[in-house]
């Protein structure tokens, strides 16, 4: 991909005309490479300069000049590369366990360790919590009679009490009231009386003035 | 001769696609021996983004991840869960092999389709995935072999060449052969896929360059991703392959 947006970007140049860079065959670059080593290159890498060259010799003549540009490809050349990146690697390896794969790993197992640790925990105390939830219904339970007698016990008294005191309001009331209808029965007496008396005069009178002295 | 005038054309067209680097580069010399620089500068790159990465992420873990460390105690995870299906309970050991291979393919492959190396000119070749190399696949490929065998020797002593004759001794050129195979079969998968995406991508937009290859490109992400974990898939199921107790 980072190949393709640098070639939409240079679309309108040619791709292998590589104006940095002159063309150079592999098996010539390496002039300092020793025998052994050349002709172990040249048997391994696998060169399409002869099908290059096969299709160049069709078209014939035009094209010598792009025969020669186009670069055989070394794709198998095998070299101090390989030792070097199996080198890198393990160096990686030693580091990527040393800072990460090692602690991060160690720091997992122990969180989940405590986790689990504390699950366990939790599954013990849940006994406990139900010990003390009952210790606490229990407590409840007697708080609860406790204070329904006492709620009792005070309703008791306090009809008692009001019990007395009517009991008392009634007496106090039934004397008044007799005490009152004695008072009224004396006032009537006492106008009955006067009554009398005043009947005795008033007969008198009316007989003296019925009747004329005779 | 008649065909020269159109041929012409066709060939230059050929060139022009043909203008992908394939298999050029640029050599350092290193006393007698020659060394494929882009290769070794990408994974600098390579090696350089993870260990960054994950220093930043994991030099003070917290008991509730976020952020950086909780992606990699996810890659963690993956990674063990990965070696405890191939490997078996004794996966322990195993896991910063496996995983250095998982990370260091799978952030080569994507930093070939996703880092734009091609910015930077080289005198001669170019920058790519360092996994694009048949250098590099064989770099990983090799110790793989190295660990199955030291896995199986470290378990079962001697006995461990026992295997070569099982189920029958008759299938022993075949048993050897295997561990040629092996390695073999390793490093030309991850190269010939990486390769063939990046090929595929380029000559695709030197064709066509908008729209079309993008479909492509989401494609070599994918098969970036997959051969990554193919790669250390195998390579932990051949270490828990000579482990395992032959009955």
């Amino acid at each position: 991909m980072a190949a393709a947006s640098t070639f939409m970007a240079s679309t309108s140049k040619p791709l292998l005309s590589n104006p940095h860079h002159p063309p150079r065959s592999l098996l010539t670059t390496p002039k300092t490479i020793p025998a052994p080593f050349r002709s172990l290159i040249k048997s391994i890498s696998i060169s399409p300069r002869t099908l290059v060259l096969g299709a160049a010799s069709l078209v014939a003549s035009p094209l010598p000049a792009l025969a020669s540009e186009i670069e055989k490809a070394a794709l198998f050349d095998f070299n101090l590369t390989l030792p070097a990146i199996a080198i890198e690697f393990l160096l990686l390896m030693i580091a990527l366990d040393k800072i990460y794969f090692t602690p991060l790993g160690k720091f997992m197992d122990s969180r989940d360790a405590a986790i689990r640790a504390q699950l366990g925990e939790v599954k013990d105390t849940s006994e406990e919590v139900k010990q003390l939830e009952e210790q606490a219904a229990a407590v409840m339970k007697a708080a609860r009679a406790e204070i329904t007698a006492a709620l009792n016990k005070m309703k008791k008294e306090t009809t008692a009490e009001l019990e007395v005191k009517l009991v008392e309001g009634r007496k106090k009331v039934e004397r008044e009231l007799a005490e009152a209808l004695e008072n009224l029965e004396k006032q009537k007496e006492d106008t009955i009386k006067a009554l009398d008396s005043q009947i005795a005069a008033l007969s008198n009178e009316i007989v003296k003035k019925v009747l004329p002295q005779l | 001769m008649n065909v020269i005038p159109c041929s012409i054309k066709t060939l230059k067209g050929l060139y022009d696609i043909s203008g992908v680097e394939v298999g050029q580069h640029l050599y350092w010399q290193i006393g007698a021996l020659q060394i494929h620089a882009q290769v070794l500068i990408t994974s600098w790159v390579v090696i350089a983004i993870l260990l960054g990465s994950v220093i930043i992420a994991v030099r003070n873990p917290q008991t509730i991840p976020s952020g950086g460390q909780n992606f990699f105690e996810y890659v963690l995870e993956f990674i063990r869960d990965l070696s405890k299906a191939q490997i078996g309970e004794e996966y322990g050991p195993w896991v910063p092999f496996i995983g250095t291979m998982f990370l260091f393919i799978f952030v080569s492959n994507w930093s070939g389709a996703l880092l734009p190396w091609k910015i930077i000119q080289l005198p001669h070749g170019e920058l790519a995935a360092p996994t694009n190399d048949i250098n590099t696949t064989v770099a990983l490929a090799l110790p793989t072999s190295v660990a199955y065998f030291y896995a199986g020797l470290t378990k079962k002593g001697l006995g461990y060449f026992k295997k070569y004759i099982q189920p029958t001794p008759i299938l022993l050129p075949i048993n050897i052969l295997e561990d040629f195979t092996k390695p073999l079969s390793l490093s030309f998968r991850l190269f010939g896929n990486i390769l063939a995406d990046e090929l595929v991508v380029v000559v695709l937009v030197s064709l066509v360059p908008s729209l079309v290859p993008i479909p492509v490109m989401f494609l070599g992400l994918f098969t970036s991703g997959i051969q990554a974990l193919i790669f250390a898939t195998l390579a932990a199921a051949y270490i828990g392959e000579s482990m395992e107790g032959h009955h």
